[in-house]
């Protein structure tokens, strides 16, 4: 209690690698300096952190990362501002700064023992990434049943973690679905629409829970196809943006009715999100 | 038990050398808390200053922390710096707020040290309403004029001296310091019960609005509400329990701070996504959370409703949107149950 | 003023009824005593709700552009000039709107009463006396005496632009710039020192710039972070920056209707500097605004025989 939560820790930017062919995302690869950093920064999948780009501004990232990598954390950001132009631009070698982790997670406990479908749209899939890396670690595999990824983009150089989807399309503990919007030279994987593959290619409803991450539109018309597949809105999760500042539930920005997204969230169930009112 | 002002006067003098006293000073033609170097300088017969005094605690600008960058180096400072003070003159309205405020600056995960640093470092010396403005409500929102909540030693102005009532034992402290207390008379006593059976004369019913505004998110009320409303920013200022902010940059070549500034969720841009998303881009919406945030959502998290009765969004507000009005709005607004 | 407000009570009930308007914009009591408030009437018998006295201080031409369907406006000379630099910077569609003009003695300015008074508990205005019963004092006044500053200097009681116009017509007192004057004739240090006293006044609540009928950019400067032209500070710099910069943008513009005066909650003297500006506007281009549909805002047009030779080729 004695802790600033308003001072961020210093990282070091070790790696800034484009992400898309569109060039509007990049992933930041940060490096703790000391174990005493990373000891305080103990996360689960479905956290965020505020990214601070000195001289600009702050701003808040979902984690990419699982807790199974050590040493480093990774974010997935889209140049649309100031602070994520700021990072786009800098170097390898550069300090930031990081506060967190912040935000509930994925109900990690909760899907022990169940199978897991996870579908995420466009850039959303950075923190389905951590999950994903999180179940398949050896020490966590076993805790779970099924996992279905089911990942769309607009076309095949805007989907993320391109090392990552290679290395699970052969993985058998994990059951990747990639689809692109339209069809493209040399793709000969799904193509289609996120709800309408995932009407085709999910697994049954029994004893799974559902993950959805993706622009509002890809939500509103997954959540339908879910529910007519049988799941209902309890074992149907999400993860949700919304503009933040403090992180920590104080300054009142982020609210849908009395929730606060960067502290009661950002991962709610469609069960607690109907008891909301729908101003997201 | 009283203290003549006198004397008090000359404590409070004396408080000056060792804490920041802040006290309702006449500046530029309105009275606002400020730091005090003397007695002489308090506002006598005030009714109530023109900001809340929630800026002693949550300023209006404020640095968090600040840095300078060498290359690709960065050395971070922490700018918290906590003082000893004693708020003088406080309202019971704004003294409740103050407990209101506290609620928000920590919640069940997290605690804002720069807002509490300075309160647990902050003695509150409230002083009870002589007289009352027809723009208060205080009485039908849990307090009155003479509420001792959130103050640590509450003052009844006698005229010539204060009644003292010892509230909490950090107003007992400072009161050990202040001088000799003395009985009061029997008018002197007629006074004080007097002013503390006082009643604010303007009603609002605010019993059943909680549960009314559970049922009421989607309701037509909410589209001619707004309608006159500028969406500035005058109410949000000047209510004693508003604590929304931003959180900014300022940079000079390689030095730079990270500064919280007041903000409000009537201002348009406030829930602006870096996409361009807006969930509430319209002013019907913004007013619908306000009255939302105060009157139910805040109920539902911290179990108060988070406006104290000051007046002070009625006064100011340019075009006269009355929160009275709209509290007897949703009372008397339909529900269709379904 | 009975047969004034009666006449406008019809005009807006008659409108109402026949569909011609969608809505009415006008003045309606306020909740506090000497203050009225904005109304917007959609039926015919919400048509009595309307007031028309010393209290109708707002501008609600700021309201025209974002009331939707075909509004009638109450109007008094500053308004209608209002409405007349919004159609003119094609703000407004003209046959949106329906403008009930009214020609206008001046509005009260109700915190010169109340730094006397204290806070008011009832007031009445009858044949030009303002009768006060305040929390600290009772006080009776002229009207002439506690009218608003703004409305002392105005040039342009009359409205300009009408479809409907009701009551008689106001003699404009005769003015000039002699309070501008008396500012400029200060040395630099007083004005500096004055400037620094009411820049200290300033929280950046924006109420002037949102009560202003002429702000209606969709982005203000003082929102934009590419590039940050201001902080979140209140210091007296980023607020002095803040309020030149909006009188500037608002050269040529200004109808000194007093709107952003009488908004501002803290009551800083934004008149010394909207003023200011209209003066050197006046002196400059010899332009007023708003107040015919022939002269465009001065800062929007050019001519060839500017004044101004840089834009001249030789």
């Amino acid at each position: 209690m004695e802790q600033n939560p308003y001072l961020p820790i210093t990282m070091k930017l070790i790696k800034n690698m484009c992400e898309t062919e569109d060039k509007l995302i990049n992933t930041f690869t940060l490096e703790f300096l000391n174990k005493q950093d990373e000891e305080n920064f103990k996360y689960m999948p479905g956290q965020f952190a505020e990214l601070s780009a000195y001289g600009h501004g702050e701003a808040p990232f979902g984690i990419a990362t699982s807790p199974t990598e050590p040493g480093i954390i990774k974010f997935s950001v889209a140049k649309v501002g100031c602070v994520s132009n700021a990072l786009h631009l800098m170097e390898e070698g550069t300090m930031v700064g990081v506060r967190g982790p912040m935000g509930n997670y994925y109900p990690m406990e909760e899907f022990k023992g169940k199978n897991l479908v996870i579908i995420g749209g466009g850039f959303a899939f950075t923190t389905l990434r951590s999950m994903a890396v999180y179940m398949l670690d050896e020490k966590h595999r076993a805790d779970y049943g099924d996992i279905t990824v089911i990942y769309g983009a607009r076309n095949p150089g805007l989907l993320l973690y391109k090392e990552e989807l290679a290395e699970w399309e052969t993985n058998p503990n994990i059951n990747l679905v990639t689809t692109i919007d339209r069809p493209a030279e040399g793709w000969t994987k799904h193509v289609g629409f996120i709800p309408t593959i995932t009407e085709q290619v999910a697994p049954s409803s029994v004893n799974t829970y559902a993950v959805v991450c993706g622009p509002p539109a890809m939500i509103k018309y997954t959540l339908p196809v879910l529910e007519k597949l049988g799941f209902p809105p309890e074992r149907i999760y999400t993860s949700l943006e919304m503009r933040m500042k403090c992180g920590l539930g104080i300054c009142g920005r982020c609210n849908i009715g009395p929730k606060y997204v960067c502290k009661d969230g950002p991962v709610f169930s469609m069960a607690q999100l109907k008891e909301l009112p729908s101003e997201y | 038990m009283k203290i003549s002002k006198e004397k008090f006067g000359q404590s409070f003098d004396a408080l000056t050398a060792e804490y920041q006293v802040v006290a309702p000073v006449s500046e530029a033609g309105a009275v606002n808390f400020k730091a005090a170097k003397s007695f002489s300088e308090v506002k006598q017969d005030y009714l109530n200053s023109k900001l809340p005094p929630k800026s002693l605690l949550f300023p209006q600008h404020e640095k968090l922390l600040s840095y300078v960058k060498d290359g690709k180096d960065i050395t971070v400072k922490n700018e918290l710096k906590v003082g000893k003070t004693v708020l003088f003159g406080i309202r019971p309205c704004d003294a409740k707020a103050m407990l209101l405020l506290d609620k928000v600056f920590k919640n069940d995960q997290y605690r804002d040290p720069y807002y509490f640093d300075r309160r647990d470092n902050t003695v509150i010396v409230g002083l009870a309403c002589n007289k009352i403005a027809p723009t208060c409500f205080c009485s039908s929102m849990g307090i009155s004029p003479a509420c001792s909540e959130g103050s640590d030693l509450l003052l009844i102005d006698l005229g010539d001296s204060y009644n003292v009532e010892v509230i909490t034992e950090k107003g007992k402290d400072l009161l050990a310091g202040l001088g000799e207390l003395a009985e009061l008379s029997a008018e002197e006593q007629a006074i004080v019960d007097t002013v503390k059976s006082a009643q604010t004369t303007s009603k609002v019913d605010v019993s059943t609005i909680t549960a009314k505004l559970d049922k009421m998110f989607d309701n037509s009320y909410w589209d001619t509400l707004h309608e006159k409303c500028l969406g500035c920013n005058a109410c949000s200022f000047s209510c004693p329990t508003c604590h929304c902010f931003d959180i900014s940059e300022e940079v000079t070549k390689n030095e730079g701070s990270r500064v919280r500034t007041w903000d409000a969720c009537m201002a348009p841009l406030f829930t602006l996504h870096g996409s361009g998303h807006n969930p509430r881009d319209k002013k019907k919406t913004r007013w619908r959370q306000r009255m939302m945030h105060k009157f139910n959502y805040f109920v539902h998290n911290n179990g108060d409703i988070a406006c104290v009765g000051c007046g002070r969004c009625i006064k100011g507000c340019p075009v006269n949107m009355d929160i009275r009005q709209a509290i007897d709005g949703v009372n008397k607004a339909e529900v269709v149950v379904d | 003023m009975n047969s004034i407000i009666d006449d406008i009570r019809a005009a807006a009930r008659q409108l109402l009824a026949d569909g011609k308007v969608d809505v009415v914009i006008g003045y309606e009591k306020g909740s506090l005593p000497l203050k009225s408030t904005p109304c917007f009437l959609r039926s015919p018998q919400d048509a009595d709700k309307l007031i028309w006295d010393e209290t109708c201080e707002n501008n609600l031409a700021t309201y025209a552009a974002t009331t939707a369907g075909k509004k009638a406006i109450i109007a008094k000379g500053c308004d209608s000039r209002a409405l007349m630099v919004l159609l003119q910077e094609n703000q407004l569609v003209r046959d949106d709107l329906y403008i009930i003009g009214v020609s206008c003695p001046g509005v009260i300015d109700k915190n010169k009463i109340e730094a006397e008074t204290g806070e008011i508990i009832e007031a009445t205005i009858t044949d030009g006396k303002v009768s006060v019963k305040g929390i600290l004092c009772d006080k009776e006044y002229n009207f002439t005496d506690v009218k608003d500053a703004y409305c002392q200097t105005c040039r342009y009681p009359n409205p300009v632009l009408v479809d409907l116009k009701i009551g008689g017509t106001v003699e404009a007192p005769q003015s000039d710039f002699s309070d501008v004057l008396a500012l400029e004739n200060n040395s630099a240090e007083e004005r500096k020192a004055y400037f620094k006293e009411q820049m200290s006044k300033c929280i950046r609540c924006y109420a002037c710039r949102n009560a202003c009928p002429m702000c209606y950019c969709q982005e203000c400067f003082v929102d934009c972070n590419a590039p940050k032209w201001l902080t979140g500070g209140v210091d007296t710099a980023e607020n002095l920056l803040f309020q030149t910069g909006r009188a500037l943008h608002l050269a040529g513009r200004c109808v000194e209707c007093g709107a952003c005066s009488r908004a501002c909650p803290q009551g800083v003297d934004i008149r010394a500097l909207s003023r200011k500006v209209n003066k050197d506007v006046k002196e400059m281009y010899n332009h007023e605004s708003g107040i015919s549909e022939d002269i465009k805002p001065a800062l929007n047009v050019y001519s060839a025989d500017d004044p101004e030779e840089f834009l001249v080729k030789e």
